[in-house]
């Protein structure tokens, strides 16, 4: 850990091209691996509360398994009805091989 | 942040019943299944429609409209899918689509949406439903909905209220405030495309829209009634996917027409999946959902047994 870096979960256990749910302390969140590199939101949606770690993903997009609505990963942003709120995003990073975030 | 909920997809994988790579592999979506369907679907409401027009001098119209009905009420289960956006992977087309369907069977596209939502939230609970079916009490009651006059004094009572700006309490506890004004817009614009089109039918004696359109729909909606019963009504009030809905076996035609969506119980378990991987999901789900072996008519059975109090 430095600068508030912290381990999250290593590159080879992520879904590939997918959503993969992991925990920091009591935090549940969710790893996006996209196309343009991993993202890491919130696991809960900001409708309805349900874990969007069983939702459908494309591209930059994860989609609500209970009501479809949809976030753009990279920046959390609702693009879907009926989500409306934006989607907590954390700064990620890869190094050797695992996935970093800094919740600050 | 929401509290997190238990969903009924959370429960399956919890249970085990379902995989992630499962999971995954069902939720797939693809452009293709969908405008191929979408074509022999427009193939066939052009056929249904030209019998009205082959038999437009005859008694032979009625049963002709009563046929094109059938096929244009079922632009609801079209349009179910496509709030779901599961149809196509091309998320807009979904919404484009919906919006024509709604259009075509006069149901809003974004407030079903909101509303359906809902009903998925809150599936057969009774109070909370708002698509809500209550099991009739007598022959009355079960005709009277099944004449889809309730349905329709229901549905023209909303886009009247929603064109005039105005939501009732109930529908502002589903609607995003923010998305307060875009049903109340889409309101606008569908009243305002019928009001044309009217003032088009009478000042110029263009009738094609009541023969073609209007009087079929009418004809077809008790079907559309009879279909929606069987998805929930006579299962029990309670929260469990398991129990609360029904999934009815029905011919290769009318799973055509409903886009599987007879596979109700799956749907209802995990939403995300387009419907034609429903069947596959419903082999997963075996012997875990309800599953009415006589179709519609089986269900009816059971509402009726219910209803003479011997179910």
């Amino acid at each position: 850990m430095d600068d508030g870096w912290q381990d999250l979960i290593a590159l080879t256990d992520l879904h590939r091209g997918w959503v993969t749910r992991a925990t920091l302390g009591n935090r549940v969140l969710a790893v996006h691996d996209t196309p343009g590199g991993v993202y890491v939101t919130a696991a809960l949606c900001t409708h309805g509360g349900a874990d969007l770690c069983d939702g459908y993903f494309d591209g930059h997009l994860i989609e609500c398994p209970l009501h479809q609505g949809a976030f753009d990963v990279r920046t959390g942003a609702p693009i879907g009805a009926p989500a409306t709120r934006p989607l907590k995003t954390f700064a990620a990073r890869v190094l050797n091989d695992r996935v970093q975030i800094r919740l600050t | 942040m929401a509290a997190p909920i238990t969903t009924p997809l959370t429960q399956a994988l919890a249970e085990q019943r379902l995989t992630r790579d499962e999971l995954r592999a069902l939720m797939q979506r693809r452009n293709g299944p969908a405008l191929l369907r979408l074509a022999i679907w427009l193939v066939l409401v052009t056929a249904t429609g030209s019998l009205i027009w082959l038999a437009r001098d005859s008694w032979l119209i009625w049963p002709a409209m009563f046929l094109h009905g059938i096929v244009l009420v079922h632009h609801f289960s079209l349009q179910h899918e496509r709030v779901h956006y599961t149809v196509f992977r091309t998320r807009w087309l979904n919404d484009l689509v919906g919006n024509i369907c709604g259009l075509i069977i006069i149901l809003p596209h974004q407030f079903f949406r909101y509303e359906h939502c809902d009903h998925h939230t809150h599936t057969q609970i009774t109070g909370d439903d708002p698509e809500m079916v209550p099991m009739p009490r007598s022959w009355g009651q079960y005709l009277w909905y099944l004449s889809a006059i309730p349905y329709w004094r229901t549905k023209i009572t909303e886009l009247a209220r929603h064109a005039a700006g105005r939501l009732t309490p109930a529908e502002r506890r589903f609607t995003p405030r923010s998305a307060e004004a875009v049903v109340i817009r889409e309101a606008r614009l569908m009243v305002g495309a019928y009001a044309i089109l009217f003032a088009l039918m009478t000042t110029g004696g263009w009738w094609a829209p009541l023969w073609f359109w209007l009087i079929p729909l009418a004809l077809g909606e008790p079907v559309m009634r009879f279909i929606r019963m069987t998805e929930h009504v006579g299962r029990p009030t309670v929260a469990q996917m398991c129990d609360n809905t029904r999934t009815n076996i029905v011919s290769l035609p009318w799973r055509f027409l409903c886009w599987n969506m007879n596979f109700h119980a799956e749907h209802h378990y995990v939403a995300s999946v387009p419907f034609h991987a429903l069947p596959r999901l419903h082999e997963k789900l075996r012997g875990h959902v309800h599953v009415e072996p006589g179709g519609y008519v089986g269900a009816h059975r059971d509402i009726v047994n219910q209803l003479r109090g011997h179910g």
